[in-house]
C-alpha cells in the first residue's frame, strides 16, 4: 500500500536528512544569497533580520567579501533582541577595521548598553567595542573597561581584563599608564576568574612589569589552582618569570648544580682533552652537564645570544654571578611556587601540566625533579592531541638528565598507531634514557637491536633510525670508553649490523643517502680489527666498495679512499695482499675522478704510501712491523690509526627554549620568544616594590611585544612617542619656569619678544611666563588682567575663591623640533602651537614655525608647501573624525595657509612664520614638505590636541550651568598624581614661605602645567579653607575652552588631594559632548601632568 | 595568542573562518596547510604544530573535521591544541557527533560558540556546562518550534549563574524529583607483546566516569580501597586537591550530568588477559601466516568483542585468509580484520592462509603490528576497587549505582 511512495533506501536516506537538517540553518549555509539580504536587514521583525544576518554570516564563513552591507548592519546593533546584538557583533567584529566609518556610528549604542542592567549585555558591549580596534575610540574603551573592571559581575570583569590587549594592540602610549593600572586592579581581585584573565592581559601588556606582580605575589600563588585552567597556564610563566626576576635562580635545582659540575670540570678542561676524554665513563656525565649548562644559559639568555656569545668568548667565563642564586630551601617565595603549583601536575589540561612541570624544572632541587616525570609521562596517554608537544620538552629534559626518565623506558615504546613524528621522537628519547646511559649494556645492545627491528619492521622508519645509529656509533667514539668493555664492542656491532640490516632491507632507497654510506664505509675501516666478523667480510666488502665506487657520492668516495688504507694499515695475513691490489685499484679511479677533492685526496694518499706500495717486500715488511716501519708509515698510521681520538664531539644543538614554548617545538625563537628575565635583575630594594599608592609603572614593557601591527599602528606609536616625549619636555619647562620665575630677567625679554612675534631658538626653558605676570596673578592685581576674565574674590563656605588674571595670554607654549639642522642641511626649524585663533576656518590651527640657520651659509627660498592637498584625504581614518565633527567640505581645501617665503636666511640668524594649519584629525600627523636652496626636505607636523581648542573665556556660574547640562556618558574622570609643586616647595623653605605659599605654589604650579599645554582659559580656583595646614584637599581649579571645529564647549575641572608637601592625587574631570575628543584630552591632560618636572642647570 | 580558527572539511574546504584579533589572516593559509598534509602522506597523523612561511599553525583533527589554528607569536602551543580539543568536545557535545554537514548545518551555532569561548586569542568561557546554558543546543523541540514559530532564538537572555560562582562547572538551582549518581570505572588496557611472545609493556589506563543527576550542591567523597595501585592521576577541576593529598580521598562538588572525575594510570602489570599469537614464515614469495587467540589469564568475566586487525604490508599482492571462528574482513586498505567475539568454549580460534607478494620479492621483511581489542564487563583488570561514596547536602539519600568496565587499548603483538 505503500508502493505510491516508492521509497528506495536511498530516498529514505535523503529524507531524514531532510528531516534532520529541519529548523537548522543547513539552507543558509548552502544558499546565503537566494533571497536579497539588503531588504531584510531594514525589516521590522527580528526574526528577518537574524536570517539575513545569518545569511551574512554563512557568507563570511564561506570566505566571500560583504563588508558592503555595513551600514545596514551597524544600524541593527541598536535592536533588543539579544541574538540580533551578538549577530550583529560576530558581523562588526569581522569588518570593522575595514569600514572604520561606520563602525563609528555604533558607538553610542555601545556606550548605552554598557549601562544595562544585564551584565551579559554589558560584556557583550565591551568586547565587540573593544574588539573593533579604532584608535579614535582607543579612550573610549579605557575608560569603558575601567568601569567594567570594576562591575559587579564576575563576568564582565573578565571581560574587562580581555579588552586590555586589545587597547594595548592599538599601540596608544598615550593609553599605557591607564591599562596598567587597571591590570593592577583586576590582578587584585576576589575572584579566581579574573585573575587569571587578568594574567593573560599582563602577558600580553607589560609581561616585564614584574614589580605589579610582586605586590600581589603570595596571594596569586594561592589562588593559583582556583584560577581557570586558561589564566593558570599564564600566571605559572609570570610567576615563574618574576621569582627568577627577583631572587635569581636556585642553587639546588638543575640549572646550578651544573654549573658546579662545570666548574669543577674547569681545570680538567685545560689540560689535555684526550686524558679527559679516557678518564673512563666521565665523559658521559661531562656532556650531559655541558648541554644543561647550555639549556640553563639559553632559558636565561635565549640562545641566540648565547650561542653569538659562544662563538667568541670561552664559556667558563660566562658563569653566572653567584651572588644571583637563591636557596630553594630557604626562599619563602621559591617555596611557595614550588608548593601552589605541585597539585597542579594533576590538572587535565595538559598546557597546566607542562606549564607546572617547566617551574619545577627550573625551580625544584634536583632530587625533586623526578616529581614531574609521572605526570609529563601520563599526558602522553592522557591526551593524544598534546602528545607531539610533550615529547618535544620530554627530549630536552631526558637529554639532560637522562636518569629521570630511564625508568620509565616503557612509555617511549613504539606503537603501531604512532605518527612519523612521535615515532621518531620516542626513538630518540629511548636512545638517550635507554641506549647509552643504562648500566645493563645488555638492555642497550637490545636496545640498539631493537631500533635496527623497528626500522624494518615500518620502512618509513628506517631513515630516521639509520640517522640515529649513525649519530650513536659516532657520538660512541668520542666518549673513549669503546672497546675497553666487551659489552661496548658488542653494542657497536649491534649497531652496525643493524644499519646493515636496515640498508640491505631496502638498497635502492638508502643509497640516496651518501652520508649514510660513507659513514658505514668509514666504519668498517675504523673498526677492522673489532670482534672477529668484521676482519672477515673485510676483503669482500672492499672489493664491492671498489666496484661500485665510480658510481659513489664524492663523500663515499672519500671515505671509501681512507677505509682502503686503514684497512690495509691494519691488515694481516692473506688479505694484505687483495687489498692492498684492491687499494691500487681506487686510488687509481680516484686520480680520474672529476671531483678536485677526490683527486687530491688520491694524490695525497698515494704519496704518502709510495714507499709502502711500492714496496715488494710487502709481507716481509709486516711480518718484521717493528724493525722496518719507516717514518711515512708511522705518520700514515698516525692519521689514521689514530683518528678516533681527534674526532671533535658531535655538535650540541644549543636551541633551547624555555619548556612548553611555541619556540621549543619549532626550534627557533618564534616572534615574542622571550627567555626569563636576569637573576635577580628586579632589585628587593626596588622602590617600586613596597610602594602602594603609585601603580604607574611604566618600564619597558613595549620591548617585549612584536611589531605585527600592520604599518599604521607602528606609525601612531611612533608618533605618540613623540609627542608624549616633546610633552615631557614641555612640562619640563613649566617645571622650571615656575622655579626660576622670581628673578630671570630673560623670561621678560622673551616674551617680550614673543609680543612683538619675533622668533625665538627653542632650546631655551624659561620661557613660558613672563615674571611680571605671574606675579600680577599671585597679587592679584586687576590692573594686569585683561577686562572679559576678571573675576571677583567670593568666599564660600568650605573654599575660597582667587580671583585671577588671565595668563594664557602670557603662557609661552613649547616648541617641537620640526627639521633637524643635521637633516636640514644646517636649517633648524621649530614650531610651538600658539592660543591665537585662525581667522579663515574653525578647523584652522596657528602655528608659529621657526627658521634658523645653522650651517655657515646664507639660505635662500625657504618655503613650506603642503604636497598632499590636492590628493585629498590619505586614509579613511584620517577623514573620519573631521568627516563626523565638522560639515565643511575639505577635499578642496588646502591644509596649510598663507606661508610667505624667506627669500634669505643669513648664517645665525632666525626668522619667524606664522602659519595656518588644517590637521585632518587630532592624533595623526600632517605630512608637509620645507624647501630650502630648491631642496626638498619632507617633515611631519605633530598635533596637539591641546590646541584643538580654544580658550573660551566664561565666569563660574556659566560654567557650572554647562556643567551640568554634560554629565553622564559626556563626562570621563581620570586620576594621576602631581609631582611638580614639591620642588618648588623644597625650593621655598629657604625663604621661610608662609603656610598659605604653599597652597598658592601648587595653584601656580598646576595653572601653569594646563595653561602652557593646552589652549584653556582659567576660570577659577578655589582654596580650601580652615583645612588642616598642609592638607590641599578640595583644591579645585577650572578650566573652560571650546573646541575649534564644532565650537562645542569642553569643561576640565581638576580637584586635588593630598597634602602639599607630598605628591598630591589628582583627579581631572573633562565634560564635552563629543565624548571622543573628550577623551582624548583628557589623556593627554593626565599624561603631561603626570611627567615630573626634571630641575634644569 | 590565537589569531584566527579555521574549520575544515576532510577533503580541505574551509568551512568556517573566525578571526580573533586585529591581525587578519588570509584563509590562503589553509591552501598552504592543505598541501602540506597532502604532501606527508596519506597518514592522517600530522604534527600537532607546524610552522608555515607565514604562521604557526595548531591543528587537532576529529572525525575527519581539521581545527586549525594560527598564531604569529609565541605562546605555549599546549595552550592552542588543548583549546581546540575542547572546541571540538563542545561541538560534538552539541551536534551530537561531528561531520561537514552538522557543522555547516548548525554554523550559526559554531559561530556563537566560538564567539563565546575566545576572546581576542584567548579563552573565555569553556566550561560547558555555562555555554549550554548561554547558547542553546539544537534540539529536537527546538527545530520544531523555531519551524513553527518562526523564532529561532538560541542565545539566552540572562548570564548564567555559574560564571560568578567559586563552582563554574555546575549550574546552579539544580533539582531533581530522582536524584541519582552512577560512579563507572572503565579502564583500557595498553600492552605490547614482542615477537617472543614476551609481554613487554602491560599497563592500564583508567577513568572514573561519574554520571550524577542531584540537587542542589550536593558534596561528594569518594574514596577507593586500594589507591596504592594507582601510578598516576589527573582530575576534573571540582575535585579539592588537599583531600587527595592528605588522604587520597576524592573530595568534590559534580557538574550535572556525564563527566570524567578522574584518569589513572596503573603500570607494570603482569599479564594480559588474552593471548594472541602470530607466526609469519615466508618462502618462495609467498607467506604463510597464523595466528592463535586464546585465553592466558580468565579474568572471571566473559571476555568478548575480542577483534584482532593487521595492516597487510604494501609488498603483498593478494591475501588468503581463513579461519576456524569468526569472520575476516580485508578491507581497501589492506588492513585485515578478524572478528571474533567470544572466545568459544570448544576450540582455540585460528587464522590461517598464505599471502602472495610483490614477484622479485623472496620473503617478507616487513612483519605487521597486530592490534587486539577485546571488552570485559563488570571487571576493572588494574584491581582498583571502589571503596564508598559519601555524599552531602542532600535532602534524601540518593540511588549510587557502580560499574566496572575494561577493553582493550593499545593493544598490540609484535610478529
Amino acid at each position: 500500500m505503500f508502493n505510491q511512495f516508492g521509497a528506495t533506501a536511498e530516498t529514505l536516506s535523503k529524507a531524514s536528512t531532510l528531516v534532520f537538517r529541519i529548523g537548522t540553518d543547513a539552507h543558509l549555509y548552502d544558499d546565503p544569497d537566494d533571497v536579497s539580504i539588503a531588504p531584510l536587514l531594514d525589516s521590522r521583525f527580528d526574526s528577518e533580520k537574524c536570517e539575513a544576518l545569518k545569511r551574512l554570516l554563512a557568507l563570511i564563513a564561506q570566505g566571500f567579501e560583504v563588508s558592503s552591507f555595513f551600514p545596514q548592519v551597524v544600524k541593527n546593533v541598536a535592536s533588543q533582541s539579544l541574538e540580533v546584538k551578538k549577530l550583529v557583533y560576530l558581523y562588526l567584529l569581522h569588518y570593522a577595521q575595514k569600514r572604520p566609518n561606520e563602525a563609528l556610528l555604533s558607538i553610542n549604542y555601545f556606550q548605552k548598553d554598557l549601562g544595562d542592567p544585564n551584565p551579559l549585555v554589558r560584556a557583550w558591549a565591551l568586547r565587540t567595542m573593544a574588539g573593533i580596534r579604532l584608535h579614535v575610540i582607543a579612550p573610549l574603551v579605557l575608560v569603558a573597561a575601567g568601569k567594567c573592571a570594576r562591575d559587579p559581575s564576575v563576568y564582565v570583569r573578565k571581560c574587562a581584563a580581555n579588552a586590555l590587549p586589545k587597547l594595548h594592540d592599538l599601540r596608544l602610549e598615550d593609553n599605557t599608564v591607564g591599562i596598567e593600572e587597571i591590570i593592577g586592579i583586576l590582578l587584585n581581585d576576589s575572584s579566581p576568574c579574573v585573575v587569571g584573565a587578568a594574567a593573560a592581559a599582563f602577558s600580553s601588556v607589560c609581561p616585564n612589569n614584574l614589580s605589579l606582580i610582586g605586590r600581589n605575589y603570595k596571594r596569586l600563588c594561592e589562588v593559583l589552582p582556583d584560577v581557570e585552567e586558561w589564566g593558570k597556564i599564564v600566571l605559572i610563566g609570570i610567576l615563574l618569570r618574576y621569582v627568577v626576576a627577583r631572587h635569581g635562580l636556585v642553587k639546588e635545582s638543575i640549572m646550578f648544580s651544573l654549573h658546579g659540575t662545570e666548574n669543577s670540570r674547569s681545570e680538567k678542561d685545560c689540560s689535555d682533552t684526550n686524558s679527559a676524554l679516557d678518564d673512563n665513563g666521565n665523559s658521559n656525565d661531562l656532556y650531559e652537564s655541558e648541554l644543561t649548562n647550555a639549556v640553563s644559559h639559553c632559558y636565561i639568555e635565549g640562545p641566540a645570544e648565547y650561542l653569538s656569545r659562544l662563538s667568541f668568548m670561552n664559556k667558563d667565563s660566562s658563569e653566572f654571578n653567584y651572588a644571583s642564586l637563591t636557596s630553594g630551601k630557604n626562599n619563602d617565595d621559591v617555596k611557595i611556587l614550588l608548593q601552589c603549583t605541585l597539585p597542579l601536575l594533576w590538572s587535565n589540561n595538559s598546557a597546566v601540566v607542562l606549564a607546572a612541570a617547566g617551574v619545577h624544572w627550573i625551580m625544584a632541587p634536583v632530587e625533586d625533579l623526578k616529581r614531574i616525570v609521572k605526570p609529563l609521562l601520563f599526558v602522553l596517554r592522557y591526551s593524544n592531541a598534546s602528545k607531539y608537544v610533550v615529547l618535544c620538552n620530554i627530549q630536552v629534559l631526558a637529554k639532560a638528565i637522562t636518569s629521570l626518565f630511564s625508568p620509565y623506558f616503557e612509555d617511549f615504546f613504539i606503537c603501531a598507531s604512532d605518527s612519523y613524528q612521535i615515532k621518531a621522537l620516542k626513538l630518540d628519547i629511548l636512545a638517550y634514557i635507554g641506549y647509552i646511559r643504562d648500566p645493563d649494556r645488555r638492555f642497550a645492545t637490545d636496545t640498539v637491536a631493537r631500533i635496527g627491528i623497528c626500522a624494518q619492521r615500518l620502512p618509513e622508519m628506517s631513515n630516521p633510525c639509520l640517522e640515529f645509529l649513525l649519530a650513536l656509533t659516532r657520538q660512541q667514539l668520542t666518549t673513549g670508553e669503546f672497546g675497553s668493555v666487551d659489552a661496548e664492542a658488542d653494542i657497536l656491532i649491534q649497531a652496525i649490523m643493524s644499519i646493515k640490516s636496515i640498508i640491505q632491507q631496502d638498497p635502492p632507497s638508502h643509497e640516496k643517502v651518501p652520508a649514510a654510506r660513507a659513514m658505514v664505509v668509514w666504519m668498517v675501516g675504523e673498526y677492522n680489527s673489532l670482534g672477529d666478523l668484521i676482519p672477515r667480510m673485510l676483503a669482500t666488502v672492499l672489493k664491492y666498495l671498489a666496484g661500485c665506487f665510480a658510481s659513489e657520492e664524492v663523500e663515499t668516495k672519500l671515505q671509501i679512499c681512507n677505509t682502503a688504507v686503514k684497512v690495509l694499515l691494519g691488515a694481516k695475513g692473506n688479505d694484505l695482499l687483495t687489498i692492498k691490489m684492491v687499494l691500487i685499484y681506487v686510488l687509481e679511479l680516484a686520480k680520474c675522478d672529476l671531483n678536485y677533492d677526490v683527486r687530491d685526496r688520491a694524490h695525497f694518499l698515494k704519496k704518502l704510501l709510495s714507499t709502502y706500495l711500492d714496496s715488494q717486500c710487502l709481507e716481509e715488511e709486516t711480518n718484521h712491523p717493528g724493525q722496518h716501519k719507516d717514518s711515512s708509515r708511522l705518520l700514515a698510521e698516525n692519521l689514521f690509526g689514530k683518528q678516533n681520538k681527534s674526532v671533535s664531539h658531535e655538535p650540541i644543538d644549543h636551541r633551547f627554549y624555555l619548556p612548553g614554548s611555541l619556540s621549543q617545538i619549532v626550534l627557533h625563537a618564534a616572534p615574542g620568544y622571550e627567555p626569563l628575565p636576569k637573576p635577580c635583575s628586579l632589585r628587593c630594594d626596588d622602590p617600586e616594590m613596597d610602594e602602594n599608592g603609585d601603580p604607574y609603572v611604566t618600564d619597558d614593557e613595549d620591548s617585549a611585544s612584536e611589531s605585527l601591527d600592520e604599518e599604521i599602528a607602528s606609525s601612531y606609536s611612533s608618533q605618540h612617542s613623540n609627542v608624549d616625549s616633546s610633552g615631557t619636555d614641555g612640562s619640563e619647562e613649566a617645571g622650571s619656569a615656575s622655579e626660576d620665575d622670581d628673578n630671570s630677567h630673560q623670561l621678560i625679554q622673551f616674551s617680550d619678544e614673543r609680543k612683538n612675534g619675533a622668533s625665538q631658538s627653542a632650546s631655551d626653558f624659561g620661557e613660558l611666563l613672563s615674571n611680571r605676570a605671574l606675579e600680577s596673578w599671585l597679587d592679584d592685581q586687576p590692573g594686569f588682567s585683561k577686562p572679559n576674565t576678571s573675576e571677583h574674590s567670593q568666599v564660600r563656605t568650605s573654599s575660597a575663591r582667587i580671583s585671577i588674571g588671565d595668563i594664557g595670554g602670557q603662557v609661552r607654549p613649547k616648541s617641537y623640533p620640526l627639521l633637524d639642522p643635521v637633516n636640514g642641511n644646517g636649517l633648524r626649524v621649530d614650531y610651538s602651537f600658539s592660543s591665537e585663533i585662525s581667522s579663515i576656518s574653525p578647523l584652522f590651527i596657528c602655528i608659529e614655525v621657526s627658521f634658523k640657520n645653522c650651517s655657515k651659509e646664507t639660505m635662500s627660498d625657504i618655503t613650506l608647501v603642503d604636497e598632499e592637498s590636492g590628493k585629498g584625504k590619505d586614509s579613511v581614518e584620517q577623514s573620519s573624525f573631521s568627516d563626523e565633527s565638522s560639515t565643511i567640505p575639505q577635499s578642496n581645501e588646502p591644509n596649510l595657509v598663507s606661508v610667505e617665503e624667506i627669500t634669505s636666511l643669513d648664517p645665525g640668524q632666525t626668522m619667524t612664520r606664522s602659519i595656518q594649519v588644517r590637521f585632518h584629525h587630532h592624533l595623526l600627523p600632517l605630512k608637509l614638505a620645507i624647501y630650502c636652496n630648491g631642496k626638498r626636505h619632507p617633515i611631519k607636523l605633530r598635533p596637539d590636541i591641546g590646541y584643538f581648542v580654544k580658550a573660551l573665556p566664561m565666569d563660574v556660574e556659566v560654567f557650572t550651568n554647562k556643567e551640568s547640562q554634560l554629565r553622564g556618558m559626556f563626562e570621563c574622570v581620570r586620576r594621576c598624581t602631581f609631582t611638580d609643586h614639591i620642588k618648588e616647595l623644597d625650593k621655598d623653605k629657604g625663604d621661610n614661605s608662609l603656610v598659605e605659599d604653599k597652597f598658592l605654589v601648587i595653584c601656580r604650579s598646576l595653572a601653569l602645567k594646563m595653561l602652557s599645554n593646552a589652549n584653556l582659559h582659567l576660570v577659577s580656583v578655589d582654596l580650601p579653607v580652615a583645612a588642616k595646614l598642609d592638607d590641599a584637599t578640595g583644591l579645585c581649579l577650572r578650566f573652560s575652552s571650546k573646541i575649534l571645529s564644532t565650537s562645542a564647549p569642553c569643561l576640565i575641572t581638576i580637584t586635588v588631594e593630598g597634602r602639599c608637601s607630598e605628591p598630591l592625587e589628582m583627579s581631572v574631570k573633562v565634560n564635552c559632548e563629543e565624548t571622543v575628543f573628550g577623551l582624548n584630552l583628557l589623556n593627554r591632560i593626565v599624561n603631561f601632568s603626570v611627567e615630573p618636572s626634571h630641575p634644569h642647570v | 595568542m590565537l589569531q584566527c580558527i579555521f574549520l575544515l572539511s576532510d577533503s580541505g574546504e574551509v568551512m568556517l573562518e573566525k578571526q580573533l584579533t586585529g591581525q587578519r589572516v588570509d584563509r590562503s593559509i589553509c591552501t598552504w596547510f592543505w598541501e602540506h598534509t597532502v604532501s606527508q602522506g596519506d597518514s592522517p597523523k600530522l604534527q600537532s604544530v607546524i610552522a608555515s612561511p607565514t604562521h604557526y599553525l595548531f591543528q587537532v583533527l576529529r572525525e575527519g573535521i581539521t581545527f586549525l589554528a594560527c598564531t604569529q607569536v609565541e605562546m605555549p602551543p599546549l595552550m592552542g591544541i588543548e583549546f581546540l580539543c575542547r572546541v571540538a568536545d563542545v561541538l560534538t557535545d552539541y551536534l551530537g557527533s561531528l561531520n561537514e554537514d552538522l557543522i555547516k548545518d548548525n554554523f550559526v551555532i559554531v559561530y556563537e560558540l566560538l564567539d563565546e569561548m575566545i576572546d581576542n586569542g584567548f579563552p573565555l568561557t569553556t566550561e560547558p556546562n555555562i555555554l549550554r546554558e548561554m547558547i542553546a543546543p539544537p534540539n529536537i523541540a527546538n527545530k520544531m518550534l523555531s519551524v513553527v514559530t518562526g523564532n529561532s532564538s538560541n542565545v539566552s537572555d540572562i548570564l548564567p549563574g555559574a560564571t560568578s560562582s567559586c563552582i563554574p562547572w555546575r549550574t546552579t538551582n539544580l533539582k531533581y524529583a530522582n536524584n541519582e549518581v552512577y560512579v563507572d570505572l572503565v579502564e583500557e588496557m595498553d600492552a605490547i607483546i614482542n615477537r617472543d611472545g614476551v609481554l613487554v609493556k602491560c599497563e592500564i589506563y583508567g577513568e572514573v566516569q561519574v554520571n550524577s543527576h542531584l540537587s542542589g550542591v550536593p558534596d561528594l567523597t569518594l574514596s577507593f580501597a586500594n589507591p596504592a595501585v594507582l601510578d598516576d592521576v589527573r582530575f576534573h577541576p571540582c575535585v579539592r586537591f588537599r583531600p587527595w593529598e592528605a588522604h587520597e580521598i576524592l573530595s568534590f562538588v559534580p557538574p550535572d550530568g556525564q563527566f570524567k572525575l578522574m584518569s589513572y594510570r596503573v603500570r607494570k602489570l603482569k599479564s594480559s588477559p588474552i593471548y594472541v599469537k602470530p607466526q609469519l614464515t615466508s618462502d618462495a614469495g609467498t607467506c604463510r601466516v597464523s595466528v592463535l587467540v586464546g585465553i592466558r589469564n580468565d579474568p572471571g568475566k566473559t571476555i568478548d568483542s575480542i577483534t584482532v586487525q593487521f595492516q597487510l604490508p604494501s609488498c603483498v599482492l593478494s591475501a588468503d585468509l581463513n579461519s576456524n571462528y569468526g569472520t575476516v574482513n580485508i578491507l581497501a586498505n589492506k588492513t585485515c580484520s578478524w572478528t571474533i567475539g567470544k572466545i568459544p568454549k570448544d576450540k582455540a580460534p585460528a587464522l590461517s592462509g598464505t599471502l602472495l607478494l610483490e614477484t622479485g620479492l623472496e620473503c617478507l621483511h616487513v612483519f605487521p603490528t597486530f592490534q587486539v581489542g577485546f571488552r570485559i564487563m563488570g571487571v576493572a583488570l588494574s584491581g582498583l576497587k571502589i571503596d564508598k561514596l559519601d555524599l552531602k547536602n542532600l535532602p534524601k539519600p540518593p540511588y549510587k549505582g557502580f560499574r566496572a568496565l575494561t577493553r582493550a587499548g593499545e593493544f598490540e603483538v609484535r610478529s
